[in-house]
């Protein structure tokens, strides 16, 4: 059955037709072609080397064939990191890093790679692609086939970037943080909630095996990423053994081992009388238009997410503003399409109007976005007052959550 | 009763007529594509590694309990399996009686045919596990519909309306019609199993321009059905008013269908434009929610019963048709076939 390793879809991949009749074109094309190669399908599949981080890096340096140095990089943690429905773990490269063994457990990985079915012993394996890969991709690169249909866009995990985390700017998540996005899904997106999952006793472990496997896959593909850089910046030959590639695996894995030790305390939420509510809100409503938090610059007067800065997300300016590319000039992002760029989207602010957010909606969940920010996004920490720093203390933070509740329509 | 009666059929017991198995067969290939949807929607296909037994067991002989209270996916698809078997032995029964007791020939074969679509599903169904191969998944999800139209079809093949029929169609318009609303249908239905085939490495552009076809064939069916809904109304179709039946049927599962659809995509993916309101902006997807499963399946088996409706409304249409002109059932029939019940009938 592999006579055919998906190809035509491979050649859908060309840059569709603007125009209605090219478009008609095109789509009765896909359809001949979808019925012509009925009945094949590829049996095996690989991990798609990151092009477009070597694209945009090379970009930076005016040369360009980003295949081959993603190919070499693809190679060296194909070697570290098996494939894909054979999952390693370079435990022997990450000997003397304290928690090595912490990071990832390779029976939940082993549990979610590879294709989808249960073996003679009935235990479910294939997990990811059947719950994740529609929208994540095989690699975990966020081209997922319904990628280009979602708003916003799957997340690659292959930055080691997460949005909603317990720890702060720069740290790795916690195993708890990726459970509840898995369980609690992300409210006005794609991401769906998994709890119906643990509602079942044969499904209670396997969110565990998920995150496990998303751990995996993020610090895959970070590796990948900084070996490329390396190639590009610094022209090294990438292999296995070479020991300023072992060291950035190295690196990467105990920034991934410390984060359960990062995790920020939130102080509990006071108990107000409504009296004092409604002054906690006021005192909120100043410090929401002031200089220091500066969140109408995004979030609008009214918080309904119209303010002047419209930003990217990080994801976004990697390939984009960090390469040179103007990301509102199609001229110009349209380049790194062949790489696997998607049109780029404004990282809208929250409208605080509809009382969704995706972090998480109670008090304490806002107090935590706001002094740790939204990593990846152009929401930043808040400046806490400690010592001589100025900032906001913890009543002022406490005053702006009480604010930014008041805005809903059902507060 | 006279052999050259056109109701010379009851004469026969129930269990001896090919209507009541082809009846029999297309209301249990329904329920089977239903099984069938949920095994897609719940990606069990390979819930039981072997094929064409269980877990090693023989197909008929895995332990009900093991079966009934053992893991969700492995029930959905071992049910599939025992219910394609039962209308695999209702196919069987559909050809003895009408070898048996049918004396029209091209009928007989049409059992035969149905026969082996049934045969073949099942062995598209077993590749599937055998070799693993999600294409093979996609195919099968694309043959169950076309053996439930097959099946329906022959089903209304030994009704009275086709017995009945006279011609009072004189255009050939509506055949037409109804005809490329029938291969609509079934590729709509081909869109349909690629979407939810789709296979790990497809492209987004790939996964993109299906989605574009699926709704663009969605809106050309949907002014198909609305123009058929519009033309049996006119007077040139009064006399043949049966017509109407499927029309109606038809346009009353395209508005079920559309609207299944609008909440497939939800249910998958959420809205896109999700800052229009706050409740889209709160909504939560449920993964393999009890009603996100109902809705994603139900589509995809009204899909099926569309197909199934227009394949109606081609029937009638075309016994209808001029030069079509039915007549009484033929008096090649033995006295054979018919004398051991009808005899029992008539002393009874």
């Amino acid at each position: 059955m592999a006579c055919f390793d998906g190809a035509f879809f491979r050649l859908l991949a060309l840059n569709p037709p603007r125009d209605p009749v090219r478009s008609f074109r095109y789509m009765a094309w896909a359809l001949a072609c979808s019925l012509a190669c009925a009945g094949c399908g590829p049996s095996q599949f690989g991990y798609a080397p990151n092009e477009l981080v070597a694209a945009s890096l090379l970009r930076e340096e005016g040369t360009q064939k980003p295949q081959p140095i993603a190919e070499s990089a693809s190679q060296v943690v194909e070697a570290w990191f098996g494939s894909l429905d054979d999952p390693r773990w370079p435990a022997d490269k990450l000997q003397g890093i304290v928690g090595e063994e912490n990071i990832v457990s390779m029976e939940g990985v082993q549990r979610s790679a590879g294709a989808v079915g249960r073996g003679n012993d009935k235990v479910e394996r294939g997990l990811y692609r059947k719950h994740c890969v529609s929208c994540h991709g095989l690699s975990g690169d966020g081209r997922g086939a319904a990628a280009m249909l979602l708003s916003p866009y799957p997340r690659d995990f292959r930055r080691g970037t997460f949005k909603f985390k317990s720890t702060p700017h720069g740290s790795k998540p916690t195993r708890s943080d990726l459970v509840r996005t898995l369980h609690e899904g992300i409210p006005g997106t794609s991401m769906p909630s998994f709890a119906a999952l643990e509602q079942s006793e044969e499904f209670q472990e396997d969110i565990e095996a998920l995150v496990e496997y998303v751990r995996f896959l993020s610090i895959r593909g970070e590796v990948e990423r900084k070996l490329i850089a390396k190639r590009v910046r610094e022209g090294i030959e990438l292999s296995p053994e070479d020991e300023e590639c072992v060291a950035v695996l190295q690196q990467i894995a105990s920034r991934w081992a410390s984060a359960e030790s990062k995790v920020l305390a939130i102080p509990s939420p006071p108990e107000l009388s409504s009296e004092e509510l409604r002054a906690s809100i006021e005192r909120g409503s100043q410090w929401y238009r002031s200089e220091i938090t500066a969140c109408v610059k995004c979030h609008g007067p009214e918080g309904r997410g119209d303010g002047a800065s419209q930003d990217f997300d990080d994801w976004t300016k990697d390939w984009t503003i960090l390469a040179g590319i103007d990301p509102k000039n199609p001229g110009e992002w349209k380049e790194m399409k062949p790489w696997g760029a998607l049109k780029p989207v404004i990282d809208r602010p929250r409208n605080f109007a509809w009382s969704s957010f995706r972090g998480g909606g109670d008090r304490q969940d806002i107090f935590r976005r706001l002094v740790l920010g939204i990593e990846g996004t152009p929401m930043p920490p808040i400046a806490r007052a400690e010592g001589n720093n100025p900032g906001l203390t913890d009543d002022q933070i406490w005053d702006l959550v009480h604010f930014v509740l008041s805005l809903g329509e059902n507060p | 009763m006279s052999r050259a009666s056109p109701d010379w059929r009851t004469g026969l017991r129930w269990w001896a007529q090919p209507k009541f198995w082809a009846w029999a067969a297309a209301i249990m290939i329904f329920p089977l594509i239903w099984v069938g949807g949920l095994v897609t929607t719940h990606d069990a296909g390979m819930a039981v590694p072997d094929w064409p037994g269980t877990y090693g067991y023989n197909l008929f002989l895995y332990p009900v309990s093991t079966w009934l209270y053992g893991p969700f996916d492995l029930f959905i698809e071992h049910g599939h399996r025992l219910l394609g078997s039962v209308v695999g032995l209702l196919a069987i029964a559909l050809c003895y009686t009408s070898w048996r007791f049918e004396p029209r020939r091209w009928y007989c074969w049409g059992a035969v045919g149905l026969l082996f679509a049934v045969i073949a599903q099942g062995l598209l169904g077993g590749f599937r596990v055998v070799l693993d191969a999600r294409t093979i998944a996609m195919l099968h999800g694309c043959g169950g519909p076309i053996v439930f139209a097959v099946a329906v079809f022959m089903a209304l093949a030994a009704s009275k309306d086709w017995r009945g029929a006279s011609a009072t169609i004189e255009s050939r318009g509506m055949s037409r019609l109804s005809t490329a609303l029938l291969l609509g249908t079934i590729l709509q239905l081909y869109l349909g199993a690629q979407l939810r085939h789709t296979l790990p490495s497809t492209s987004p552009v790939g996964f993109l321009s299906m989605v574009h076809l699926h709704l663009t064939v969605a809106l050309l069916l949907a002014l198909l059905i609305l123009l058929i809904a519009f033309v049996v109304r006119r007077r040139a179709y009064s006399a043949a008013r049966e017509i109407r039946t499927p029309a109606n049927v038809l346009l009353l599962l395209l508005f079920v269908q559309l609207t299944l659809g609008l909440a497939t995509w939800v249910a998958n993916y959420a809205l896109p434009w999700s800052e229009l309101t706050a409740w889209l902006s709160q909504y939560v997807i449920s993964a393999k929610g009890y009603w996100e499963s109902f809705l994603v399946t139900g589509h995809q088996a009204t899909g099926s019963l569309m197909i199934a409706a227009a394949v109606w409304l081609v029937c009638r249409v075309w016994r209808r048709q001029a030069k079509l002109v039915s007549q009484p059932v033929s008096s090649t029939i033995s006295e054979a076939a018919v004398s051991p019940f009808a005899q029992a009938e008539r002393t009874a």
